[in-house]
């Protein structure tokens, strides 16, 4: 009993720490920001900053729910994109924009048809990454990192590299609000950071996608069945890619073949810097959450604090690294 | 016979936290002899030869080697000596070639520094044709045979003069014709005055090959011995020594009388278990016994449905029940509490109560969790098991390792298992917890369940199991019942006394 004591109060102390850290650190950004310029705290760039998150916020979630079964994919920026261009194709053909003459039927039938056609290609994607990456031997993070360049040339192929524009035909989504306040953007966001958290609190299959990201042999002589649980995780993460492409595409009214790419790196900087480990086995709603809101803080922050936006990328890259570097030394060692 | 000493190690002390592994150990290698290393497992023969090896630090003690006395030696200064080790698993370079294998630390060059590779082949050649090794080579690793690569790493040995070979069961994969070339390879070499250690557990062999045999037990030399001088049966008798005080007292035997409670039949698969056959009824403890690598844990995982097989067909209470997977095996109420559970019986990063939910959710096939329903009965199994931590919350990596293997035995057991297959479920568990795992395996069969014990723990068969089977060889060698379930008689027939002796 006293042997164990206090390896507990450790292990519960460490997990405190990683979301107190991230809340300090979010706040300290908060303030850094505001001193340097004061607009940075209103209400208005506070909800301005969530709009901005959203989509990522989406993509995020699903990557981090993914991540817990020890499984990556670096491919979710280039699903975007290419989801993104299949939505406004579709959009922009069936009705016919700018002002081409289409069929009553076309106009009524065009946003099904273009949700349709994004989670259907959603559902396609993420089974593909799946299939493969449980039948090849190599790692799923060089797996999707394929795939990654097979969607973003896909997405250059379809839209033929020009653009889709959907002159201000589809914004409810993206940029519509409720009461004139609430980004709708933003409830779709916090509604899948519900879901992530149901997923891995509630359910059976996030039960198994943590004792699979932990010992995945282990928990295959439990029963589990490992690659369909997987396989799984990969749709889940194709169709919310579905659902992120279309707000996104809703708030941005243009398609390009690289509109989500920053998405892919984004995504994973989240939920690394939230504690999800990339070896997988640990992690919660909480954490992918925290962590979205501290890497799309840091951009918004380095915009109105005036600096070069090309300094972004470099930041993030390095928040990266070190929120790896520092899982890997405060990690597993006991 | 020659009496020269190459090796001799004085006084060997070793021990770990709670086990002295060697204890004053003396032990002499002759110029020119094969000298075999027996005991049981935990014997210490692995330590005695990895301080000769230079792989271990002795706690005190000396070697003293071609006259030269030293306190301990290191893996490098062991090779530059000439002492070899021949491990067990192949040690060799698959995509290289013969000659290349035996001379990677020490490759022909030529005069511009690069390899000089007829040179590197035809050194490799003679080295092969003068061990009577007929091997070409030129030829890749990858494309020998297992006999054939066992004799590359003999050649790779000698190539560098090596004056001790250390073989580690050095037959233990090897088919009767694959053994002679090996014995006669090692005859031509001893006769040119290599010394060798011999460490088998079949003493078939060690009467075949070995000139002297040294036992351990318990970490201490019972005797040095020529084979001429002693019998088999007391060889055996010395390893286990006098009867110790029993490890365990059981209780009544709660075995049913009814027919029908595990029927194994006819389980096979090519090269791995042999036709094996046994019915366990309910409220039996059947132990299965025999030494690493007779095929016993490739049984369970079959049984279990986790590894294919050619033949196999499993019963229980008279209805067929062959698993097609370990979900199907949960499915009809097998429990498989696998050798190594910090390997694939544990996810040691989750929570206790993860732990021991984890099967039973599989098999509820319910898609939502019942959180308060799970926290409190696995919070009743973990009071029932006893099992030591602060909060049913805490991560499983943080227990010992026998409240571990009670966390595994819980999750079988939430899950409702009736017959439940234990693949050494006391290794690695500190002694109070032994007594608490076997008491625990008791009351299960008390409660009609059917419990199959492996183990290469031969006390802990003969204290706990109602019956022992014992496998050798991948064939299921005898089935022991009451008074024959002794220490004596589970050796005797997992090293094959009886047959060659």
């Amino acid at each position: 009993m006293n042997e164990t004591t206090p390896a507990v109060k450790r292990s519960k102390k460490r997990v405190l720490d990683q979301n107190l850290i991230l809340l300090v650190l979010i706040v300290l950004l908060a303030v850094v920001a505001t001193i340097v310029n004061p607009r940075f705290l209103r209400i208005t760039n506070i909800i301005n900053i969530f709009q901005q998150i959203a989509v990522l916020g989406i993509v995020a979630s699903g990557v981090g729910v993914l991540l817990i079964s020890g499984h990556i994919d670096i491919s979710v920026g280039s699903q975007v994109s290419l989801m993104g261009v299949i939505v406004a194709m579709v959009i922009q053909k069936m009705l016919g924009l700018p002002d081409l003459e289409v069929g009553q039927w076309s106009i009524r039938l065009a946003y099904p048809v273009a949700f349709l056609a994004t989670f259907g290609t959603g559902f396609l994607l993420g089974l593909i990454n799946g299939l493969v990456v449980i039948r090849a031997k190599a790692a799923s993070f060089i797996i999707t990192l394929g795939f990654m360049t097979v969607y973003q040339g896909v997405a250059l192929l379809v839209s033929r590299g020009g653009s889709y524009t959907l002159y201000g035909r589809f914004e409810a989504l993206g940029r519509g609000r409720i009461f004139n306040v609430i980004p709708v953007s933003i409830l779709f966001f916090l509604g899948v950071v519900f879901l992530a958290y149901i997923i891995l609190k509630h359910l059976r299959f996030g039960r198994f996608l943590y004792a699979i990201g932990d010992n995945r042999k282990a928990a295959y002589v439990s029963g589990i069945n490992t690659n369909r649980i997987i396989v799984s995780g990969y749709v889940m993460v194709g169709l919310l890619n579905a659902l992120a492409a279309i707000i996104m595409i809703s708030r941005v009214g243009t398609a390009l073949a690289s509109t989500g790419d920053s998405y892919g790196l984004d995504s994973l900087a989240s939920v690394v810097v939230g504690g999800v480990a990339i070896t997988g086995g640990k992690g919660n709603a909480l954490s992918i959450f925290l962590g979205v809101v501290l890497i799309g803080l840091i951009g918004n922050a380095l915009v109105v604090m005036n600096v070069n936006p090309y300094m972004r990328d470099v930041v993030i890259g390095l928040i990266i690294v070190a929120a790896v570097t520092i899982s890997e030394v405060t990690g597993e060692q006991t | 016979m020659p009496t020269e000493n190459i090796l001799e190690a004085r006084r060997i002390n070793k021990s770990y936290p709670g086990v002295q592994a060697l204890a004053d150990v003396d032990f002499d290698l002759r110029v020119g002899e094969v000298h075999a290393l027996v005991g049981q497992n935990g014997a210490g023969k692995s330590t005695l030869v990895e301080i000769i090896a230079g792989s271990l630090k002795p706690d005190s003690g000396e070697i003293v080697y071609e006259g030269e006395s030293y306190a301990q030696l290191d893996p490098s200064k062991s090779i530059d000596l000439g002492i070899q080790t021949v491990h067990q698993e192949n040690q060799l370079v698959n995509e290289l070639s013969v000659a290349e294998n035996i001379y990677l630390y020490d490759l022909p060059r030529s005069r511009f520094g690069l390899v000089n590779y007829s040179a590197c082949t035809a050194r490799a050649n003679d080295l092969l044709q003068g061990l009577g090794i007929d091997i070409d080579p030129s030829r890749k690793v990858s494309r020998l045979t297992f006999i054939e690569r066992k004799l590359i790493s003999i050649a790779k040995a000698r190539s560098k003069q090596e004056k001790v070979l250390i073989f580690d069961e050095p037959t233990a994969s090897l088919d009767e014709h694959g053994k002679n070339l090996l014995f006669d390879i090692i005859r031509k070499n001893v006769e040119k005055g290599l010394s060798v250690l011999y460490i088998s557990h079949n003493l078939g062999e060690i009467f075949e090959i070995c000139d002297r045999v040294t036992v351990l037990k318990d970490g201490v030399k019972v005797n040095t011995q020529n084979v001429q001088n002693v019998s088999m049966s007391e060889v055996v008798q010395q390893m286990i020594g006098r009867a110790a005080e029993r490890l365990y007292v059981r209780g009544e035997s709660a075995v049913s009388n009814e027919k029908g409670g595990l029927e194994v039949i006819d389980y096979s698969r090519e090269g791995v278990v042999d036709h094996v056959s046994f019915a366990v009824r309910k409220g039996e403890i059947f132990g299965i016994g025999g030494l690493v690598g007779a095929g016993r844990t490739e049984l369970a995982r079959m049984i279990f449905g986790l590894d294919p097989k050619d033949s196999g067909t499993l019963r229980f209470e008279g209805r067929e029940i062959t698993p097609r997977g370990p979900y199907d095996a949960i499915q009809k109420g097998i429990g498989y509490l696998t050798e190594d559970r910090k390997d694939d019986g544990l996810t040691l990063g989750q929570s206790v109560a993860a732990n021991i939910s984890l099967v039973r959710v599989v098999k509820s096939n319910k898609g939502i969790l019942n959180l308060g329903e799970e926290q409190s009965q696995t919070g009743k199994m973990s009071d029932q098991l006893d099992i030591k931590t602060p909060s049913i919350r805490q991560r499983v990596i943080n227990l010992s390792g026998g409240n571990q293997q009670k966390v595994v035995l819980g999750k079988w057991l939430y899950a409702g298992s009736e017959a439940l297959i234990f693949d050494e479920p006391t290794v690695g568990v500190d002694v109070g917890a032994k007594g608490e795992i076997y008491r625990m395996m008791e009351d299960l069969a008390r409660d009609g369940k059917v419990i199959i014990m492996i183990s290469s723990d031969n006390p802990e068969l003969v204290a706990v199991s109602d019956r022992v089977a014992i496998m050798r060889g991948r064939r299921l060698a005898a089935i022991l019942e009451g008074e024959q379930i002794t220490e004596e008689n589970i050796l005797r027939y997992a090293m094959g006394v009886d047959e060659q002796g």
